[in-house]
């Protein structure tokens, strides 16, 4: 498998790439990084924040919920990883790979900006790890700022849907 | 009003052997909850109003065991129940909100529910009930795509299901996968005929658990929730126990 070195994170305060910074053995990772993840101590040195965008307004948000939620990279998105990732040459292969939290992500990616993206068991690790500790590594946010950002971003997203989205069937019944 | 159960101060309540929840002791025992937000019922529900220590009043609402699994569960003896004060909770198969509610109550203004259902017409209720329970993160979505709502989510210490789905155990597994903690805790309401009905539910429930089982679920509990469901059964247990986890218990 390729070197997974950057961790593209989507939360509800705005979009993170995170960077890799110790980078182990590949082939010994799950039982190694699954307990890694777990102490701010130990995965905060495994993991750095390499770049932060938070969103600028609810409806900024609320609109790369919307678009991330169907695997559409938000134009936002795209102008923050091409500044904050390392330069690629023209007609170079990159020589990193950014680890993505689902694939559609990872495509979207990989077309617009032709940087390779990983998605397996060792990325789902990093993101369980960085969902764990994401308030400890932004400044100034506080866990209870997120959960309110969650709460403000849900009510949005879920409002829009039962409102807007009348074609969708109802078919959940017993 | 005051729920017809109240009365003033004929009834007493005890703490339940679980945390956050009680008995009322009156003509009948009536499982409670603290109710988060004094005053309001949630879906018609009887509130027990008693006098607290220091001359205030403490507000409690009744947990129908014949509406809620949880509830259910409870009642029917299960051991470990983990919707806790303070616990963060992913709810899949919210329906309208009336169990995710106590489960509000249950966790309290520091717990944190994220409730997700998919169909419209109860998601609309569900959102509105959480207008007032800001412990309660609505999200109208489908369950089977958890991607779509992982802006919206944290890690979790429990994750609890009553999807009603063929694909249940998947379900449950694609959403522990992303949030559920290392030792976290799982509880799962299995209806059996919505999963095979040409089949005895005890054959159900076993092949359920060997799902869970090869997704790194340890279940360590099962019961039946008679007499309050026909052909169900709650599963309780750990995600990817850890080694510290296991030297706690």
């Amino acid at each position: 498998a390729p070197m997974v070195n950057y961790i593209f994170f989507e939360s509800a305060s705005g979009f993170a790439l995170f960077e890799r910074t110790e980078s182990e053995d590949i082939g010994k990772f799950t039982e190694e990084v699954q307990n890694s993840v777990l102490e701010m101590k130990r995965f905060g040195k495994i993991m750095r924040l390499a770049s932060f965008l938070p969103f600028t307004s609810a409806e900024n948000a609320l609109t790369c919920q919307n678009e991330i939620s169907e695997g559409i990279l938000p134009e936002c998105a795209v102008n923050f990883l091409s500044t904050s990732l390392p330069k690629v040459k023209e007609g170079k292969r990159a020589k990193f790979v950014v680890g993505v939290s689902e694939p559609k992500i990872g495509n979207a990616i990989s077309e617009t900006l032709s940087i390779p993206c990983e998605c397996n068991d060792l990325t789902l690790e990093l993101f369980r790890g960085i969902r764990l500790h994401f308030h400890n590594f932004i400044d100034g946010l506080k866990s209870t700022d997120l959960e309110k950002a969650q709460l403000g971003l849900a009510h949005a997203y879920s409002r829009s849907h039962v409102k807007f989205d009348v074609n969708r069937a109802d078919k959940h019944i017993i | 009003k005051d729920g017809g159960k109240g009365g003033g101060s004929k009834v007493v309540v005890e703490p339940h052997r679980h945390q956050g929840m009680f008995i009322a002791k009156g003509k009948e025992d009536a499982l409670c909850t603290l109710n988060l937000v004094p005053g309001e019922s949630v879906y018609g529900e009887k509130r027990i109003s008693v006098d607290g220590e220091e001359g205030n009043k403490i507000e409690y609402r009744v947990w129908n065991p014949f509406r809620s699994k949880i509830a259910a569960a409870v009642l029917g003896g299960i051991d470990t129940c983990e919707f806790k004060p303070g616990a963060k909770v992913l709810y899949l198969g919210a329906a309208s909100g009336t169990t995710v509610s106590h489960v509000s109550d249950l966790v309290g203004e520091t717990g944190q529910v994220f409730a997700v259902e998919f169909s419209h017409r109860p998601g609309r209720e569900l959102v509105n009930m959480c207008k007032k329970r800001t412990n309660v993160v609505p999200i109208v979505e489908d369950a089977r795509h958890p991607q779509r709502y992982r802006m919206l989510v944290g890690m979790v210490d429990c994750v609890f299901a009553d999807v009603a789905q063929p694909d249940q155990a998947r379900i449950v597994a694609l959403n522990s996968h992303q949030f559920l903690k290392n030792g976290g805790y799982f509880m799962i309401s299995i209806k059996a005929n919505c999963i095979d009905s040409t089949v005895e539910p005890a054959a159900v429930f076993a092949k359920e658990i060997k799902k869970l089982q090869a997704e790194n679920f340890k279940p360590s509990e099962q019961i039946t929730l008679e007499p309050y469901e026909r052909d169900h059964a709650v599963v309780v247990g750990t995600y990817r126990p850890t080694k510290k986890a296991k030297k706690d218990k």
